[in-house]
């Protein structure tokens, strides 16, 4: 098992590696092949993993390896361990599965590319840091992996690099992250001023139980899943990240990379129920964020960031999950989010890569009737991602909901943000799925469109969808509260759930998410489908997205900007230019004045010999 | 020794010697500036001579004579450049040969 | 007796080489500063003498004075009548005062010196026998213990015959270029 493990996190990294130092020797071919092929073998390194874990009983399932002693200062040590425990081998399948489907995908979708062997190298990359930080057996590997997904996150961002505006959202990215980075990092030193270690079970034996230390090491924990999860306040980046290839936005915003801060609470919660006041802080976030990430995806014109916000809003599930103790639902929301979410990227790639690159749906209008097997697959997607019965979201997402009830007046409060945020979703998604891919095709989809050798794409992209829309379909049977749990039960040694909501609470819950998102869908049908009602007009406020991007460019930009003028004028001009235009004004100045003694008259170079020695034999007097 | 003591001729030597500094700092015209470099080689030669005859032993003698000897290849040399000066109808002046002016 | 006569020869001596070597350096017309540097170098010869250096002595009015003085009034007398109107000006402003300055710390050191007694290296003159500083005694030093030194004398003076030749027809065919 430990040997799984270390193969899963080292195959990647291997092909990273190799790719790289192959370069241009190896064709572009050669290096996607090499990408999807390790990290298929490292999902089947997962899944040897997992068998080995099933085949013990539930209290002997978690190892912690260390291979070596990392870091060793005085009486702290800290080694390169890997934890293998049931939540870490779920997401290890969940990261290595859809992460394979996805490289496989992105061999079609990259094809021809110029550099399509640095988009490999990094793919790899990426998931070789998601790994370690899945597989981290304690809190200084969770940081190092957290922050290599940043990177890689910013690389791939940034991977179309001509462009300024990618290479723009690659730094926002990259420097909310750094913010939640820092605060992490602040939660670990408390960590270590107060039980001397970081390794998980020492760690939540020993951290302190309420008080003040105990929440900042939770609110500190919990900026860094913020930012990695772009929920309110550090979400701004998400959409911008959208500037990156759709095999990006698939895997790292949307199926593993900013699930990672939910991972982070459901691994620490023993941290967050010390502090119950930053778990409800957590909570709230998540609630708001889904509705207001709801709320702008009704307006915008670029699918991706459609989907990007629905992201957005989906992790808000998930954080209300964890926010109230209901980890195992907020888990299997993840991993059915892993799936559906994907699946809408893939397929919107799909129709995107067909159009030479088109995102503005108003342009995408129609092309479901020319790429039928995409509208289907997109279809099941979003059905999953609304929450009807039988597709997997509805079993994940009303389990999260449902929980809500069971956290007192908060919780009934996150409960109606969460059944309004199943209408909004519901109308979000069908109105991106009836406008893009039902009606007349566009103009510009009939000029533009061109099919690959007949087929809508490259038989590399078809099949992952498939398989991913398969999964959106039966995915979600494997837990279906209350009436089997079996991942609750898997899961439950590591995470057990602090709340289990009644039958009563679950099957009403279900249904009205499930009447709820019906409706959404017949509203967007309404308007989008049938054309029956008109537009509304779009409020400013939607569309400028809150004015989020405003406020933090006043505040942070523009101050920034004002005090580096201001120094520059007080401190660097005078002092700092000024110092070393005098040390030149000086070196200047003073050979000007020495110069005076090169006369060029041999009498004063003689007379300054007759001083020289005059001087010198009185020096030698002097000495007697 | 009959006569003065060695003090007396150093501190005529170093008075010669003077003399010829001051000659070969404060005159411009190169012949004389020569003639002053030949008092001070005179005063050295002076001084070793005295300090020969202290230590009853000939080898100042011999430096003087070698001294002589230098000083007139010096001397040859010297009246050279101020020939080859003249000839040139160079100024006999040696402030107003300021290339190496800084 | 022959004490004092000693004296009063050195005193002439001495006398008549400082106010010689003032003449060299004051005399405005360089013909009469030559002149007053043979009276220096005949001066010094009897100082020579009054030392028991009787080589030497002839030496100096020989070499020097017969012949390396007469090179000088040669070109003296070649370069025509070039005198200087104002000898002591020229140059910066504060040449005169520290040339006056270090020639003057130069003798206060060595009086300094010497009324230090150097140490007590100036002890009383030793003994000397009737053949010091004569001929022989000198030829044979030169031929034994300083044979090396003689020998580089002989090639300075090799050399600086050349160079004399050298400078001299240098000038000499430049002159013939700029005749023809």
């Amino acid at each position: 098992m430990t040997q799984g493990a270390w193969a899963c996190l080292l195959l990647p990294l291997a092909s990273a590696f190799a790719i790289t130092i192959a370069g241009t020797r190896i064709s572009r071919r050669t290096a996607a092949f090499i990408s999807t092929l390790t990290a298929m073998a490292a999902f089947v390194e997962a899944v040897i993993v997992f068998v080995e874990m099933w085949g013990k009983s539930p209290a002997d399932r978690a190892t912690a390896t260390t291979s070596w002693t990392w870091l060793s200062a005085g009486s702290y040590h800290f080694g390169f361990t890997l934890l293998t425990d049931q939540l870490s081998v779920m997401m290890m399948l969940i990261v290595t599965g859809v992460g394979s489907l996805i490289v496989a995908y992105s061999v079609g979708y990259m094809d021809g590319e110029d550099e399509e062997r640095r988009f490999f190298a990094y793919m790899s990359l990426f998931l070789f840091s998601m790994l370690l930080l899945v597989e981290g057996g304690n809190l200084l590997m969770l940081l190092a992996g957290w922050g290599m997904v940043g990177l890689s996150s910013y690389l791939l961002i940034g991977y179309y690099q001509e462009r300024e505006a990618a290479v723009a959202a690659a730094k926002k990215a990259f420097i909310m992250n750094a913010f939640g980075d820092a605060t992490m990092a602040l939660a670990l030193f408390l960590l270590i001023q107060h039980t001397g270690r970081l390794d998980y079970a020492g760690v939540f034996a020993h951290s302190p139980v309420g008080g003040t230390v105990a929440n900042l090491i939770a609110l500190g924990l919990l900026g860094g899943a913020v930012a990695k999860s772009a929920q309110i306040p550090l979400h701004t980046w998400l959409p911008d990240a959208m500037e990156g290839p759709t095999p990006v936005s698939a895997l790292i915003h949307a199926a593993t990379m900013v699930t990672a801060g939910v991972y982070l609470i459901v691994r620490c919660h023993p941290l967050f129920e010390n502090a119950y006041v930053i778990q409800d802080l957590a909570a709230g976030l998540g609630a708001a964020t889904l509705l207001m990430a709801g709320l702008i995806a009704l307006v915008q014109m670029d699918i991706k960031k459609v989907i990007a916000y629905s992201t957005m809003s989906q992790i808000g599930y998930m954080f209300v999950g964890a926010g109230v103790g209901a980890y195992p639902s907020a888990m299997f929301h993840l991993m059915t989010h892993a799936f559906f979410k994907a699946l809408l990227f893939l397929a919107a790639g799909i129709a995107i890569h067909a159009l030479t690159g088109e995102q503005d749906i108003r342009k995408m209008r129609g092309v479901g009737k020319l790429m039928p097997y995409t509208k289907w697959v997109f279809l099941a997607g979003s059905l999953a991602l609304v929450g009807i019965f039988p597709f997997a979201g509805f079993f994940s997402k009303d389990s999260i909901i449902s929980s809500c009830l069971q956290h007192g007046t908060y919780g009934a409060l996150l409960w109606l943000a969460g059944i309004i945020g199943a209408f909004l979703t519901g109308v979000y998604t069908f109105r991106l799925f009836f406008i893009v891919f039902t009606g007349e095709p566009s103009e510009f989809a009939r000029e533009h469109y061109h099919a690959h050798h007949g087929k809508e794409g490259p038989v590399s992209m078809l099949w992952p969808v498939g398989v991913l829309a398969v999964l959106s379909c039966i995915g979600g049977f494997i837990q279906w509260a209350p009436l089997w749990t079996p991942l609750t039960t898997w899961l439950s040694p590591v995470a057990a759930p602090l709340v289990e909501p009644t039958s009563t609470q679950e099957w009403a819950t279900s249904a009205i998410a499930m009447a709820i998102g019906l409706a959404g869908i017949g509203v967007a049908y309404l308007v989008y489908g049938a054309r029956s009602i008109p537009l509304p007009k779009t409020w400013p406020l939607l569309e400028k997205k809150f004015y989020w991007d405003e406020l933090y460019d006043f505040l942070w930009y523009r101050s920034s900007d004002a005090i580096a003028r201001g120094l520059y004028a007080i401190i660097e001009q005078p002092y700092i230019a000024g110092s070393i235009a005098a040390v030149s004004g000086l070196a200047g100045e003073s050979s000007r004045e020495l110069s005076a003694a090169q006369t060029g008259l041999v009498r004063t170079y003689v007379l300054a010999l007759a001083s020289g020695i005059a001087i010198l034999a009185f020096v030698f007097l002097a000495a007697r | 020794m009959h006569g003065p003591d060695i003090q007396w001729y150093v501190i005529l030597s170093a008075i010669l010697f003077t003399t010829g500094a001051l000659g070969v700092l404060l005159r411009r015209n190169p012949l004389i500036i020569l003639l002053s470099v030949e008092i001070m080689l005179n005063s050295a030669n002076l001084l070793l001579i005295a300090f020969s005859r202290l230590h009853g032993r000939e080898d100042g003698q011999i430096f003087a004579i070698s001294v002589m000897a230098v000083a007139a290849s010096e001397v040859v040399v010297g009246l050279g450049l101020i020939v080859a000066m003249g000839r040139r109808h160079v100024e006999l002046d040696v402030d107003k040969l300021r290339t190496l002016r800084g | 007796m022959a004490n004092f006569l000693v004296w009063v020869v050195w005193f002439g001596a001495a006398f008549a080489c400082l106010a010689s070597a003032l003449g060299v350096i004051s005399f405005s017309n360089p013909f009469y500063s030559a002149l007053a540097l043979i009276g220096n170098l005949a001066s010094l010869a009897v100082l020579y003498l009054l030392l028991g250096g009787e080589f030497v002595a002839a030496g100096q009015v020989l070499v020097y004075g017969g012949a390396v003085m007469v090179m000088f009034l040669f070109v003296i007398a070649y370069l025509g009548d070039r005198t200087d109107a104002s000898p002591w000006s020229g140059g910066p402003s504060w040449q005169i005062v520290g040339a006056v300055l270090a020639g003057g710390a130069i003798l206060a050191e060595v009086i300094v010196v010497v009324g230090l007694k150097a140490g007590n290296l100036l002890e009383q003159p030793k003994h000397i026998s009737r053949s010091f500083g004569t001929p022989e005694s000198i030829g044979r030093l030169f031929l034994t213990d300083h044979l090396l030194a003689f020998e580089v004398t002989s090639i300075v003076l090799l050399v600086a015959a050349v160079g004399g030749v050298v400078l001299g027809a240098h000038a000499r065919a430049l002159e013939s270029d700029a005749r023809t």
